[in-house]
């Protein structure tokens, strides 16, 4: 019999071992497939995918200029964000209630708002809170800027609505002012000097009056093309329209001015009249809250499909079981044989590091392999977590996931001394692949320099391999794939050298 | 085979052997400043038994693995199998066989699968059933080779442990306490065996707390606090550990101060004679196969009746306690 026969029966004697014990064990294994699938189904079923609603408390002053219906009136924009718990004029009071837990906020209306604005300063509203966790800060925040841009808008929208109102004034004025204009034309081609004087006065009294009045309405409309540059960074068209208008109009009383010359002016400031009419009643015509909110969002995917809560993280959940699996597994397999003395029986044997840690490898490999099967099939067949991609891709991302935990268990198995202290790196493992790997935030989120953690962790390159063959039915990206099968061979290389020590080096 | 044998007892001396196995030259081995085996040089024949005898804490052991290359020696040369046992090759080491002095197999594997396990270890072919089936008949084990390794009793685990140490074949066997724990039947028949292992040609290094075994063996090393006191036969070593043979000399009559004076002046009669009842006297002599006619022609000439002259055969406990007696005297 050959030595390389030889050496492949004394690497399978650890194969059969180790499924053995594995086998021996069937609430482990049970524990193993049911544990993962069964969290993810309860999560799957609990989680709501609504915004937190905040029982709110409001403190107004007797004297504020901002009344309790306005306080209501504000808050319905957000009304599913905000429950709207009292008003209350002590604030004292309301800041014991939020810190009893009665309430989950209080926001505090600006007394003399009016007069802050006047001074060319911003009124605050004042949102308290006890919150202590970061991302319940952060919501309460964008809750407290939700609620004053709601009230901003609402501000905007009676300045607007006050406006369309005002509009039909104006419309009589430009009326007048197209008669006088008219007028005017009529003097002069009949000759009458004073009467064209007259009525060149009364239209530029009616063109005053416009201007003041009627340029901050329009200016509203005309303010969207200004905001996008569609004007061409010119003067906005209005004011363009009303500078024009004055200054044609004065330039009619110069009686310097030819005949036609000031025929041709009445001409463009008829057409300039009508112009301005005609955006005034344009302006009418629109609501007043598409006036002050011009546009609003809205998101499409052109991803393959839109994946639930529980169906994104299942990817991730499976990459990250397979992970501290095989680590745990694999940490524990050679100091266990070091403590129990199994480690001097192989010394002794012809037992050589490669056949020991190949047999471990290939056991735990499978044994890893078939719980990522029933794991699978639970989740994509039970759970119906979408399987868009290709299923040979996704085994061989799990292969690769297994094959790098299993070096890193290794390495740290052999490093270690006792069961407790390989548990225990186990566990660092698995706590660093939770905050690093992008499990529970996105690795963008993370400095650069951190992410170099992250790109040392199986199931960061699990979890985005995954999702990438699963929820968007690519192919892996074969950078990362490598980059993974590449540390497993480093991993590989120092387990092999760490147990060939640990096995054929005498002390 | 040539086995060392002297009349004259070699204290610190390796026997010399023409065709040695093992072969160990002031081995020392230091943990720190603790010295577990100190200056210790033997040889060990090739197709012999080699019993190395030793209270617990004696260094027994750690001189085992010093001999399979588990331990490198701090001080000194240790040669097994003619190569340096730190550096076996893998064939080399198929040539060997070790039961540690613990159960270091599977809890959670069957009797079977133990020792499966160890088959494959030493990568014995995949029709090895029959081989398997053997090593747990000669255990009497395999009735019990369902059970679950963690579920049998301790002497049952010592069993399964020498079963896995033999089922390979191997030529040169290191025991260490493979009797301990096991009932006298069985411990009888494990040196039944080992006898025949030895006279098909194999060589096996046994350590064992039973100084009684050393009777079984063919060479004895006798080691104490880390030193190897002696290596002989154990007739041998009885020999050097009362400074000669034992005859126990019972009379018709009582002895008198004065015949006894006369005995202990007799030159064949080497150290001091123990009175053992009023009527016999235990005497060590040089060789007791010649001392016993003398002694019939004094008595004889003495008018001393002679009821039974017989050589006494101390049990190895005795000599055991007899040898380190001078060390726990001298601290």
């Amino acid at each position: 019999m050959g030595n390389f026969f030889r050496s492949i029966i004394r690497a399978s004697s650890f194969f059969r071992k180790e499924i053995f014990e594995i086998l021996r064990q069937p609430r482990l294994v049970a524990t193993l497939v049911l544990g993962p699938f069964l969290i993810l189904f309860i999560f799957g079923i609990g989680y709501h995918d609504q915004p937190r609603s905040l029982r709110t408390l409001f403190v107004v002053q007797p004297d504020s200029a901002i009344s309790i219906q306005d306080i209501q009136q504000y808050g319905k924009s957000v009304d599913l964000l905000i429950i709207y718990a009292g008003v209350t004029d002590n604030q004292t009071e309301a800041l014991d209630r939020l810190r009893r837990g009665e309430v989950d906020a209080v926001i505090v209306v600006p007394g003399d708002a009016i007069g802050t604005i006047k001074k060319n300063q911003q009124a605050v509203f004042t949102l308290y809170h006890q919150q202590i966790d970061p991302a319940q800060v952060s919501y309460v925040k964008y809750l407290g800027w939700l609620y004053v841009g709601a009230v901003n808008q609402q501000v905007l929208r009676s300045f607007a609505l006050q406006g369309q109102k005002d509009a039909i004034n104006w419309h009589t004025s430009l009326q007048e002012a197209h008669q006088n204009a008219s007028a005017m034309r009529q003097a002069m081609q009949s000759g009458d000097e004073a009467l064209a004087q007259q009525k060149q006065q009364q239209l530029a009294g009616n063109v005053d009056a416009v201007s003041l009045a009627v340029g901050t309405s329009l200016g509203l409309l005309d303010s969207l093309p200004q905001t996008k540059g569609t004007n061409g960074g010119n003067t906005d068209p209005v004011q363009s329209t009303l500078t024009d208008l004055r200054q044609n109009t004065n330039q009619l009383g110069n009686s310097t001015a030819n005949k036609d010359e000031r025929l041709t002016r009445l001409d463009k400031i008829d057409k300039d009249i009508t112009d301005l009419d005609s955006k005034l009643a344009e302006f009418q015509t629109i609501d007043a809250s598409i006036v002050v909110s011009p546009f609003r969002s809205e998101t499409k995917s052109v991803a393959t499909a839109q994946p639930s809560i529980s169906d994104f993280f299942a990817p991730a959940v499976l990459a990250l079981l397979l992970q501290h699996l095989a680590v745990t597994f694999a940490a524990l397999s050679i100091v266990r044989e070091r403590n129990v003395g199994t480690m001097e029986l192989f010394r002794v044997s012809p037992l050589s590091a490669a056949e020991a840690l190949f047999g471990k490898y290939i056991s735990y490999m499978l044994f890893g392999s078939v719980i990522a099967a029933i794991l699978s099939a639970l989740l994509v067949f039970v759970m119906r977590v979408p399987m868009l991609g290709n299923w040979w891709y996704f085994t061989l991302v799990i292969a690769a996931v297994l094959y790098t935990s299993l070096g890193i268990g290794f390495a740290i198995s052999i490093v270690s001394q006792t069961d407790s202290q390989a548990v225990q790196y186990s566990m660092i493992i698995l706590l660093a692949s939770v905050f690093f790997s992008g499990f529970i935030m996105s690795l963008d989120m993370l400095l650069p320099s951190v992410r170099i953690i992250s790109w040392l962790l199986p199931t960061t390159y699990g979890t985005l391999l995954l999702r990438d063959i699963a929820l968007r039915g690519v192919d892996p990206n074969w950078m990362l794939l490598g980059g993974l099968i590449a540390i497993g061979l480093v991993l590989m290389f120092i387990s092999w050298r760490l147990m060939r020590r640990l096995i054929t080096s005498s002390q | 085979m040539a086995l060392a044998s002297s009349s004259e007892p070699s204290q610190l001396q390796p026997v010399q052997v023409e065709d040695s196995i093992i072969s160990a030259r002031q081995l020392t081995k230091k943990f720190g400043d603790e010295t577990a085996v100190q200056d210790v040089s033997f040889e060990v024949p090739r197709a012999s038994i080699f019993g190395f005898i030793g209270p617990s804490g004696s260094g027994k052991t750690t001189t085992v693995r010093l001999l399979t290359g588990v331990y490198t020696p701090t001080d000194g040369e240790v040669i097994v199998l003619d190569h340096n046992p730190a550096k076996f090759s893998q064939n080399e080491r198929a040539q060997l066989g070790y039961m540690p002095q613990l159960f270091v197999l599977y809890p959670n594997l069957t009797v079977w699968e133990n020792l499966n396990f160890a088959a494959s270890l030493y990568g014995m072919g995949l029709f090895r059933g029959k081989r398997l089936e053997a090593a747990l008949r000669f255990v009497e084990l395999y009735e019990h080779r369902s059970k679950l390794a963690r579920n049998i009793s301790g002497g049952m685990l010592r069993r399964l442990s020498l079963a896995s140490t033999l089922v390979h074949d191997p030529q040169l066997l290191f025991l260490d306490e493979p009797t301990a724990g096991i009932d006298p039947v069985l411990r009888r028949k494990f040196w039944d065996h080992f006898r025949e292992l030895k006279k098909q040609g194999h060589t096996i290094f046994v350590t064992t707390q039973y100084v009684s075994e050393a009777d079984n063996c063919d060479l004895v090393g006798v080691q104490n606090n880390g030193k190897l006191l002696l290596v002989d036969t154990p007739q041998g070593i009885r020999h050097h550990a009362y400074g000669g043979d034992m005859v126990d000399f019972r009379t018709s009559q009582p002895f008198d101060f004065q015949a006894e004076t006369m005995l202990r002046s007799l030159p064949f009669v080497l150290a001091k004679t123990i009175r053992t009842g009023s009527d016999s006297m235990r005497i060590i002599v040089d060789q007791a196969s010649t001392a016993t006619p003398e002694l019939m022609g004094w008595a004889q000439q003495q008018n001393i009746q002679v009821k039974t002259v017989e050589e006494y055969t101390p049990s190895f406990e005795d000599v055991f306690v007899e040898l380190v007696r001078p060390e726990v005297e001298h601290g």
